[in-house]
């Protein structure tokens, strides 16, 4: 075909538009268009002379569980690369990170243990670190038992009206735990249970002042680390 | 205008899609769904698999967010556009035409849907008359191909007619409601 003729490229636009073209020259058509601004705009031209007609199709509330299935799709996504900005920059720092974290807990592990003992030697749980393996929150067995308390290891950068949430990530949906302090020394305490076995990702994300909204992260994930025990 | 504040809020969300931001997306969702299940459903006629492409279309939303450019029209365009292809294709792998099908009371509603005062209404009153404008069948061969996701074949078939001549029809339907629409 040629796709030169102005006569033809319009009336093609609008087969597209209209959802007539079969598959196969559809997806031609869109590998054309990919590279051609004009086509792109006679396509537009036609979806807009057209929409009016979406518009008589009556409203229809979707019944909730289409909405649940996709949280679940994206959120499994949200720890993977994405096209443009995501939540976290590449899937080698998400893969770099975990070896980082191990690495870092080693080394913790040691230090505590070669330190000046303290009268009771904490359990280091998890190291949470960032995207360049600096660890900033450890997770440590608490005092009481049945407890993990999770502080940071020195203050942490945070914007006004903004808090560190922390949460656990075990396949599915990730779990809110509760926000984290940016500056040690008030640890936040959560059951041990209701973190998880060894293994589990814990995270904390950006969010706005009081955690978020929706129960589940809206800001970046800036510091991630498994457990390695519990 | 009411159409161009929905369209700026939608924007909006869009802009927080792209970066990452849940809360938008779950407002997106809020906010278009509801009009996408329904295009869905008139296309597809079944509950559950217009659910499949509702689906199929918010994930997909969320992956290529970054690939939306507002200079190529509106979110609730590109929305639609997205979601009428791929509840068409699912259309078209049906193993049977006859259950694709429809009834033709929902097509004479189309044509003779009230308007409402809105800018929206606005927009289907200027195409309802071009659309009244075209002779019976290529009309009819138009909404049932647009509204019902309806091809060339099932054009064809619904209204005995050579599948060349439905072709015809609606290329040159198309013209007429361009020189009609643009004119």
């Amino acid at each position: 075909m040629n796709y030169r003729d102005p006569k033809l490229r319009d009336l093609l636009a609008g087969e597209y538009a209209m959802g007539l073209l079969p598959p196969r020259a559809r997806a031609r058509f869109e590998r054309l268009m990919a590279g051609d601004p004009e086509l792109q705009r006679l396509v537009a031209d036609w979806q807009e002379r057209l929409a009016p007609i979406d518009r008589t199709a009556p409203s229809v509330a979707p019944p909730r569980r289409v909405w649940r299935a996709i949280e679940q799709g994206t959120l499994q996504r949200s720890f993977q690369p994405t096209q443009g900005a995501g939540w976290l920059h590449s899937l080698a720092f998400w893969r770099g990170l975990a070896a980082a974290t191990a690495a870092v807990a080693a080394a913790l592990v040691i230090y505590i243990a070669l330190g000046p003992g303290p009268a009771r030697t904490p359990t280091v749980l998890a190291v949470l670190a960032d995207n360049t393996g600096t660890p900033a929150f450890i997770a440590t067995r608490a005092e009481r038992a049945g407890e993990i308390a999770v502080d940071p290891v020195r203050p942490q950068d945070l914007a006004a009206q903004k808090s560190f949430e922390l949460w656990a990530i075990a396949g599915g949906l990730p779990k809110p735990l509760g926000l984290v302090s940016a500056t040690p020394g008030q640890p936040l305490l959560v059951p041990a249970s209701a973190v998880g076995s060894a293994g589990t990702i814990l995270a904390v994300s950006l969010e706005p002042e009081g955690g978020s909204p929706s129960g589940l992260p809206t800001g970046p994930v800036l510091f991630q680390g498994k457990l390695l025990s519990n | 205008m009411l159409a161009d504040a929905a369209a700026e809020e939608l924007l909006a969300l869009m802009r927080g899609v792209v970066r990452r931001d849940r809360t938008a997306f779950a407002a997106l969702y809020d906010r278009a769904a509801p009009q996408l299940f329904g295009i869905a459903l008139r296309i597809l006629r079944q509950r559950e698999e217009a659910e499949d492409v509702l689906q199929e279309v918010f994930v997909a939303v969320w992956d290529r967010a970054a690939s939306f450019d507002p200079a190529r029209g509106s979110v609730m365009t590109w929305l639609v556009t997205v979601l009428r292809h791929r509840a068409i294709d699912r259309r078209r792998r049906r193993a049977h035409l006859e259950d694709r099908l429809g009834s033709e009371e929902d097509l004479l509603a189309l044509t003779a849907a009230a308007t409402d005062e809105t800018d929206r209404g606005a927009g289907l009153a200027a195409l309802q008359k071009c659309l009244g404008e075209l002779d019976e069948r290529p009309r009819q061969a138009v909404l049932l191909a647009y509204a019902y996701g309806y091809t060339h074949e099932e054009l064809a078939k619904r209204l005995t007619t050579p599948i060349g001549t439905v072709k015809s029809w609606v290329r040159r339907s198309l013209e007429r409601l361009k020189r009609c629409l643009d004119g």
